[in-house]
């Protein structure tokens, strides 16, 4: 019975031509977006592979010089681009890919791509992951909205019922014919889109299987979700005109309103500071800590006073970098601690607003989330802290021994090396996994609302 | 086969059926007349369930209608005013498509195809989409659809309205065949001729109420138009 009607449902789209018409728009859409996010991830992995090596080798290639201005110079590191960027870009193009490694600071991300891009982009990327989040429902409203509504207009639905069907065949019947309308159109889609990611990437085979099996799970649920609040707003209202204009305004509120009124909730919630003051609190407890340790170590009042001895600088240098260690941690981990509870507040939203929580589970499978940019700027600072610490240890064993003569110490080839190039192994899929949880429990929970919602409707209605 | 006993139902204040009691044993053919808004269609809802009645019962082969919906459903075969059908669906998908779900299983083309011969499509019509239909031409769908479930009892809401007169001839004379095949059959009409033509039975409604019951066979046609008139100007 359930895949009887559920075939008719299929061969009815195809007839009155929604499903070609529709379906084949965003099919379009989603491949010019997997087309240009496999082009910019192949363009974008092969420049930040070039430039990772370069860079390294104009660090080693310094002439020489006092290992402190070295420091200065300092290196970049680079953030590989995930393998799934190509379906979800994430938060890269705002947060940026690069990290000025030098003495002192720590550094965040810059070189944002959307700080070149339009003024259209401002609407979101153009991404598989964007289509679907945004469009998918959208696609599902359309083929679905006059689901029962048209049956109860045209009289077929009485003459359904009338055959000793339950409602809840019925009902199951739609969904799966709805289910694989949409399948129809994705499934092809979605062994392209697997194609795409595995082409040209570097990244193990098992992690971009299992990665896309989520993206694949987090997805079903949202469209599965979808369906069902379309079939339930389909047998609840009195006409297909009523049922499409109120699905259509449930969309607007729930895709393109609530992320914007999610993120300044969120931001008002828990208020992030601005870089300015991120930047004065920093440095006010940066310039504490620092005249006590100067106070405890060289008995001096202020940082970097003329009075410090020359065959203490390389020290002071060591002393002064660890104090600040410490406090660049708090603040950084203060900073980051509030963009995350912003982004769980997003998540939670994600019950009224679905595409709040696929949007955070998918950029947390596709490594393009907050929690991977963390763990990419923690690596990147402890790279940092590495080639600080080899660069004042030198000091300490080579140029304060010099006395007065601590700036004319030069270092070479030899120092430079013993900096490692950078390396990043970005986290496990398992470690992806675990960190989105909480939006893949929202949209379980979203599933399971939406379905019960659908089953109350439908049993509501009686024929009559 | 199809039993109503003191079946009542009210919307709000009015009686749509007031304490109703008739039975159609298989092989008869039972014509409810009467005004518009006298109760005829609701008594065809009760019957498949979707109403509810407020006292008495709907039985039909001995099932209460509200307690084995489902079942009864099963049993019976509904044919509307005007068959409702898929209007980008050919004749034969449409039945392809409502016989499965009335029987379970899928049937061969070749039998829906011969079943739609026997109502008078053939198989040029029958593979025309539905949107091209005459009334007539959906209406023989609906027969072909019950024929394919088998059904032991047919409930028709004023089936031939609308029709023209070869249309509803042809109509009427599928329906006698399927009561002398031992279907039940109730249905709904305001034409006098029609009921007298094919009813075994004959029943008149007024407001909510059978305010007569007779075998078609005790009247003329003359007596039934003098006897219903009477019935509405009281």
């Amino acid at each position: 019975m359930v895949t009887t009607i559920a075939r008719k449902d299929l061969q009815l789209l195809f007839r009155d031509g929604r499903l070609p018409w529709a379906g084949g728009v965003v099919l379009v859409l989603l491949a010019t977006a997997l087309l240009v996010g496999w082009e910019r991830r192949a363009e974008i992995s092969t420049e930040r592979a070039a430039a990772q090596l370069l860079d390294y080798d104009d660090w080693v290639a310094q002439p020489e010089r006092h290992p402190h201005n070295a420091a200065h110079q300092g290196m970049h590191v680079f953030k590989p681009d995930p393998a799934l960027s190509v379906l979800d870009p994430g938060i890269d193009p705002y947060v940026g890919s690069t990290i000025w490694l030098r003495a002192h600071l720590q550094s965040e991300l810059t070189f944002m791509p959307a700080q070149d891009a339009t003024g259209l982009q401002r609407f979101g990327e153009l991404s598989p992951a964007w289509v679907l989040q945004i469009l998918g429902p959208l696609l599902v409203i359309v083929l679905g909205f006059d689901a029962f509504s048209s049956e109860r207009e045209l009289g077929t639905l009485r003459q359904t019922l009338s055959l000793g069907i339950t409602s809840r065949q019925l009902f199951l019947g739609k969904a799966l014919g709805q289910a694989m309308a949409v399948g129809v159109l994705l499934g092809p889609a979605a062994v392209i889109a697997a194609l795409a990611t595995f082409a040209g990437s570097g990244a193990a085979i098992g992690d971009i299987a299992a990665r896309l099996g989520w993206l694949f799970l987090g997805y079903s649920l949202y469209v599965a979700a979808a369906v069902f609040i379309v079939l339930a707003v389909s047998a609840i209202v009195r006409s297909s005109r009523l049922a499409l204009v109120a699905l259509l305004g449930i969309w607007i509120a729930t895709t393109l309103l609530a992320p914007r009124a999610a993120s300044d909730l969120s931001r008002v919630w828990y208020p992030s500071p601005t870089r300015l003051a991120f930047n004065a609190a920093l440095g006010a407890d940066m310039g504490h800590v620092a005249e006590e340790v100067w106070q405890e170590n060289f008995g001096l009042s202020t940082q970097w006073s003329p009075e410090l001895p020359l065959d203490k600088w390389g020290l002071a240098l060591q002393v002064d970098d660890h104090a600040g260690y410490g406090v660049m941690d708090r603040h950084f981990a203060e900073l980051w601690d509030t963009f995350a509870a912003q982004q769980r507040a997003q998540e939670w939203l994600g019950l009224v607003a679905p595409v709040l929580a696929v949007r955070a589970f998918s950029m947390g499978v596709a490594a393009t989330d907050f929690s991977h940019y963390r763990d990419f700027s923690l690596a990147a600072e402890r790279h940092r802290r590495v080639l600080q610490d080899v660069v004042s240890a030198d000091l300490v064993k080579n140029a304060d021994p010099r006395g007065t003569g601590h700036f004319d110490y030069r270092a070479g080839t030899d120092l430079w090396q013993h900096v490692p190039p950078f390396q990043y192994t970005p986290p496990s899929v398992a470690w992806a996994v675990g960190h989105t949880m909480r939006s893949f429990g929202v949209l379980l929970a979203t599933l399971l609302a939406s379905l019960a919602a659908a089953l109350f409707a439908v049993s509501a209605r009686r024929a009559a | 086969m199809l039993e109503a006993k003191n079946l009542t139902k009210r919307f709000g204040a009015t009686a749509a059926l007031d304490s109703i009691n008739l039975r159609v044993d298989p092989g008869e053919m039972y014509c409810l007349l009467g005004a518009n808004g006298a109760g005829k269609t609701t008594l065809i809802n009760v019957f498949l369930n979707f109403l509810v009645p407020d006292g008495g019962e709907a039985r039909i082969n001995g099932l209460d209608v509200t307690r084995h919906g489902i079942e009864t459903k099963r049993l019976v075969a509904y044919i509307p005013e005007q068959v409702m059908l898929y209007g980008v669906l050919t004749g034969l998908e449409n039945l392809s498509y409502f016989a499965e779900l009335a029987t379970g299983r899928k049937s061969p083309d070749d039998e829906l195809v011969a079943l739609l011969s026997d109502v008078g499509l053939d198989r040029t019509a029958s593979s025309r989409r539905v949107s091209t239909y005459s009334k007539g031409m959906r209406q023989k769908v609906g027969i072909a659809i019950a024929m394919a479930k088998k059904a032991r009892a047919l409930l028709l809401d004023e089936p031939t309205s609308g029709l023209d007169p070869k249309a509803a001839s042809e109509f009427s004379d599928l329906l006698r065949r399927a009561r002398e095949d031992g279907v039940a059959i109730l249905t709904t009409t305001h034409d006098l001729f029609h009921a007298k033509q094919t009813g075994t039975h004959i029943g008149i409604m007024k407001r909510g109420s059978l305010v007569a019951n007779f075998s078609s066979e005790t009247l003329s046609h003359t007596d039934l138009e003098a006897l219903y008139l009477q019935h509405m100007q009281a």
